[in-house]
C-alpha cells in the first residue's frame, strides 16, 4: 500500500479542482481509482477535466449496469502511468439520457451502441449506423440487460417479449 | 434396376469428393479451429476427397458449428437454400446438437436442428478432429449404402441417427429422379427406421 | 462521373472466424469507405452468467472465445478472487502463467497459417498448423481437453502438473522454438512476404491510441502496451516478461510482433517450469462473494482482455461485463481499411486477428450524383468491363461464354 505514488497524484488532481468529491472518489488498489455515482451535469464537468486536464486521454470502455431505479455507467480510462479511472454516470431508468463521448474518444462508438440496445439508453448526439450487437426484427422497449427483463418471457421464435398477465409491456 | 453409366458417374463423384462448406452460427470458435485443424497435415480430411469451399452454391455438406443466434437464423436457412441438392448437413459441436451451454441465452434459437434438417450430430466441446473425421467417414458410408441400395446397418446411433438416413436416401432418390426422369430407385422397401423428429 | 461500387461481404465467408459483415465501398480498386457489421454472434452471455453462480459462470466465460479461453476465464477468476480477498497459491499463479503463454504459442501459430492462407501463402498455413498441433497436445495433456481446458477454478487451477509431464512440455517447446526460428526468418527477410504485407493496413502511433488498439496491433505501432507488463497478474510479476514492440505499424509489423512473441514465450514457458514452486494448487473460495465490484485486466493472445464483475453478496454476480480484446482492435478497422486495395482487405481484417475472404455474388453500385443504389446482375457487370476495355483498345467481347455459364 506504501508506493500508490501515480494513482494518489491523479486522485489529488482530481480532488484539487473538485474538493467535494473528496470520499466519493478513491483509489481501490493498485492501479484503480474508483468514483461513486454522480449525476449528469456533474459528471459530464468532472469527466471533460480528467480527459484535458487530469491526464485520463486513453478510453477503454463503458460498462452498463442496472442499479435498480437508476441505470449506471461506469466508463474507464487510463492516463501515462496505466492508472485506471473508473468514473461513474448514474441516471434514472425513467429518462436514462446521457451524451456521448465519441466525439473525444472515436472508440466508444460500439460501447454506446451496446448501451442503447442493451439498457435502452438515450445516447445524445451518438452517430447514425446500425444498431449493436441485438438482432435484426429485435421487439422495440425491450432491454434484456435490465434486471426486471426475464429470459423466461422471451419467445425466441416469434420475437415477442410476453410477460405474465399483471404489468403488460406491449410487443411490437 | 441398373444404373445407368452417368448416374453411376454422379453417385462415384458424390462419394468420393464432397465439398464442404463451413458456417459458424453463433460458435465461440472452439469448433471452427477445430474443423480446419481436421484439413491440416496431422488429421487432413481431405484424403477422403473432401474439399473446403467458400460458396454454399458449390457445396454438398454443410458443416456447421455453434448454437443458432437470432441474427444467424435467417441466415443460416439462407445459406441452406442455396446449396444444390442433395445437401446434407453436420452439426459439429455440443452447442450445434442442442444449443450446449448457451442454451436459454436470450439471443440463442437452440441447435441447427432448430433451424434446418441435421444428418450427423457430432458431441465434444469442442468437438475433436477425429470425431469430425468419423461423422464424414459414417456420412460417405451410409451414402454409399443408400447408392447402393442396402439398407443402412453400420451407422452408430451415437452419431448419425437414421432420420437423418432416412434424409439422405430421400435426396439421393429425389435427385437420380430429378437427373434422368424417372423414378427406379429401390429406396421405400428399404426404410424401417422411425420417422424425422430426432430428439 | 465517379461511380462507387459498394461491396457487401458476409456474413458467410470462406475463412475460418465469426460471422460479420462488411460493406465496403470501392472506387476503382481503392476502399473509399468500410462499414463493420458484427453482432451475429451475441449469444447473451452477460445475462446468462446473472443466472448462474460463480462457478458454474467459469464455465460459460471460458467460451467466449474458443481460442483465448484460458486467459477468459483466468480474469474471471482473478475478479472473483479479487472480490473475495483471497490469494491463490504460488503454484497456481504459475501453472495459470504457464497455460496463458502455450495458449500464446497456439494462437499466434494459429494466426500466422491464416495470415499465409489470406495471402495465398497456403504452405505456410499447413505448416504453422502442424507444428500447433504439437502444443494442442500439451494443453491436452495438462488440461484434458484441446480447446476449453477448464484448467481454471476459483481460488487457483484444477489439476496440477506432474514432472512426467514438464519432461514432455521441455521437448515439445524445444521443437516449436526450432521451427519458429524458420518462421522468424521468414517474417524478417522474405521479401515476397515483406513486399505483400508491408504497407497495407497502416495504423500509426497516434492513431492506435486514438483507436484504443491493443495487442500486437497496438506493439506494432510502437505503443509498449503490455498488460504483463504494466499491471503483473498470476506469475508475471517474477517472470521476465519482454513487450515486443515494432515500428512499422503495419500488417507486416503485426507479424513481426507476432512472430517474436512466441519466441518470448518459449522462453517464459521455460522460467515457469524451472521455477515452479511447490505447494497446493487451490485455495478454498467462499461460495458467496462479499459485495463488491473488480475490473480485472490481463494480456490476451489478441491484447488487452477487461472484466468487469460486480457482487451483491450472493452466489452469483449482479453484472458481468467482457471486454475481448478483438472488439478493441475493431474500432480502427475503417481506418485501416480506408485507402488500401480490394486485394487487401481481407489480410488487414485477418492481421487483427478475426478474419476474412470473400466476394458476394450481387455488387450494389451507388451512384454519386443521385445518390440510388442500383443491383446489377453478372451479365450486365460483364458488358460493363467488356466496354471498359474496349474503351480502352481492347476487345475482350469477342470470347464467347454460354448463356447457361451466367446464371446464378
Amino acid at each position: 500500500m506504501s508506493e500508490l505514488i501515480a494513482e494518489k497524484k491523479a486522485l489529488s488532481t482530481i480532488l484539487e479542482k473538485f474538493p467535494f468529491l473528496e470520499g466519493k472518489i478513491d483509489v481501490q488498489r493498485r492501479q484503480r481509482i474508483i468514483s461513486s455515482p454522480m449525476e449528469r451535469p456533474l459528471f459530464e464537468e468532472v469527466f471533460s477535466f480528467v480527459v484535458t486536464d487530469g491526464g485520463f486521454n486513453c478510453f477503454h470502455l463503458v460498462i452498463g449496469v442496472d442499479d435498480g431505479e437508476n441505470l449506471g455507467f461506469i466508463y474507464v480510462l487510463s492516463n501515462q502511468d496505466k492508472v485506471m479511472l473508473l468514473l461513474k454516470q448514474s441516471a434514472p431508468k425513467s429518462n436514462p439520457a446521457i451524451k456521448s463521448v465519441c466525439a473525444t474518444f472515436p472508440n466508444a462508438l460500439w460501447h454506446e451502441r451496446e448501451l442503447v440496445d442493451l439498457f435502452g439508453t438515450i445516447v445524445e448526439e451518438l452517430p447514425e449506423g446500425p444498431t449493436y450487437p441485438l438482432p435484426d426484427g429485435w421487439p422495440a422497449g425491450n432491454y434484456p440487460l435490465r434486471k426486471e427483463w426475464k429470459v423466461e418471457y422471451f419467445d425466441k421464435i416469434n420475437m415477442t417479449y410476453n410477460p405474465p398477465a399483471t404489468v403488460g409491456k406491449e410487443e411490437e | 434396376m441398373a444404373k445407368s453409366l452417368f448416374e453411376k458417374a454422379i453417385d462415384w463423384g458424390r462419394r468420393k469428393s464432397p465439398w464442404i462448406i463451413h458456417f459458424n452460427a453463433g460458435a465461440c470458435n472452439g469448433c471452427d479451429i477445430e474443423v480446419v485443424d481436421a484439413i491440416t497435415p496431422r488429421f487432413d480430411v481431405e484424403r477422403f476427397g473432401l474439399m473446403l469451399k467458400g460458396t454454399p452454391r458449390h457445396a454438398d455438406v454443410l458443416v456447421c458449428t455453434g448454437a443458432v443466434t437470432l441474427q444467424t437464423r435467417d441466415r443460416l436457412k439462407r445459406i441452406y437454400e442455396q446449396m444444390p441438392d442433395p445437401k446434407f448437413v453436420i452439426a459439429v459441436g455440443t452447442c450445434a446438437c442442442s444449443g450446449g451451454i448457451f442454451d436459454g441465452c436470450y439471443c440463442v434459437a437452440g441447435g441447427i436442428d432448430a433451424v434446418i434438417p441435421v444428418n450427423v450430430y457430432v458431441p465434444g466441446c469442442a468437438a475433436r478432429p477425429e470425431a469430425i473425421i468419423d461423422a464424414v467417414v459414417k456420412l460417405l458410408t451410409a451414402l454409399e449404402n443408400m447408392q447402393k441400395g442396402t439398407p443402412a446397418a453400420p451407422v452408430d446411433d451415437n452419431v448419425a441417427d437414421v432420420s437423418a438416413l432416412e434424409e439422405i436416401e430421400n435426396a439421393v432418390t429425389e435427385a437420380s429422379a430429378a437427373a434422368v426422369h424417372s423414378d427406379n430407385q429401390p429406396a421405400d422397401s428399404a426404410t424401417t427406421g422411425s420417422q424425422g423428429g430426432e430428439e | 462521373m465517379a461511380k462507387n461500387v459498394v461491396i457487401p461481404i458476409g456474413p458467410q465467408h470462406p475463412s475460418l472466424k465469426e460471422p460479420a459483415c462488411f460493406t465496403i465501398t470501392l472506387e476503382g480498386e481503392k476502399v473509399v469507405n468500410a462499414v463493420v457489421g458484427t453482432g451475429y454472434n451475441h449469444r447473451g452471455l452477460e445475462k446468462a452468467c446473472e443466472a448462474r453462480s460463480y462457478l458454474q459462470d467459469i464455465y460459460i466465460i471460458e467460451r467466449v472465445c474458443g481460442i483465448c479461453s484460458h486467459i477468459h476465464s483466468t480474469t474471471f477468476c482473478q475478479s472473483v478472487e479479487e472480490l473475495a480477498g483471497v490469494e491463490i497459491p504460488r503454484r497456481a499463479a504459475y501453472i495459470r502463467t504457464l497455460m496463458a503463454e502455450l495458449e500464446r504459442l497456439h494462437s499466434h501459430l494459429l494466426w500466422l497459417g491464416i495470415a499465409g492462407h489470406e495471402v495465398g501463402f497456403d504452405t505456410l498455413l499447413m505448416y504453422s498448423w502442424r507444428d500447433r498441433e504439437l502444443v494442442l497436445d500439451i494443453l491436452a495433456m495438462l488440461g484434458g481437453n484441446r480447446v476449453n481446458y477448464g484448467i481454471n477454478t476459483l481460488g487457483g487451477v484444477r489439476r496440477d502438473v506432474t514432472p512426467e509431464q514438464i519432461e514432455k512440455i521441455r521437448k515439445v517447446v524445444d521443437i516449436v522454438e526450432e521451427r519458429n526460428k524458420y518462421y522468424v526468418q521468414l517474417a524478417l527477410s522474405e521479401t515476397t512476404l515483406a513486399a505483400r504485407l508491408g504497407g497495407i493496413g497502416k495504423l500509426s502511433h497516434d492513431d492506435a491510441i486514438k483507436f484504443g488498439a491493443v495487442g500486437p496491433v497496438s506493439r506494432a505501432a510502437e505503443v509498449a502496451d503490455d498488460i504483463r507488463v504494466t499491471d503483473p497478474y498470476s506469475a508475471y510479476d517474477e517472470v521476465p516478461v519482454t513487450a515486443i514492440t515494432d515500428n512499422h505499424a503495419d500488417v507486416f509489423g503485426r507479424t513481426v510482433v507476432r512472430v517474436l512473441e512466441i519466441m518470448e514465450s518459449v522462453k517464459m514457458i521455460r522460467f515457469c517450469l524451472d521455477n515452479l514452486p511447490d505447494g497446493d494448487i487451490a485455495v478454498k473460495v467462499p461460495r458467496k462473494i462479499p459485495e463488491g465490484e473488480a475490473f480485472v485486466r490481463t494480456e490476451a493472445p489478441r491484447g488487452e482482455d477487461a472484466h468487469y464483475v460486480r457482487s451483491n453478496g450472493t452466489d452469483k454476480p449482479d453484472r458481468v461485463r467482457v471486454r475481448a480484446a478483438s472488439e478493441a482492435n475493431w474500432h480502427g478497422m475503417k481506418h485501416m481499411l480506408e485507402g488500401d486495395y480490394l486485394a487487401d482487405v481481407p489480410i488487414i481484417i485477418a492481421a487483427i486477428d478475426p478474419c476474412y475472404s470473400c466476394t458476394d455474388r450481387a455488387i450494389v453500385l451507388d451512384n454519386h450524383d443521385t445518390g440510388k443504389q442500383s443491383v446489377i446482375d453478372w451479365r450486365t457487370l460483364r458488358e460493363y468491363s467488356i466496354n471498359w476495355y474496349k474503351a480502352r483498345g481492347i476487345d475482350t467481347g469477342k470470347i464467347k461464354i454460354a448463356d447457361s455459364h451466367l446464371i446464378f
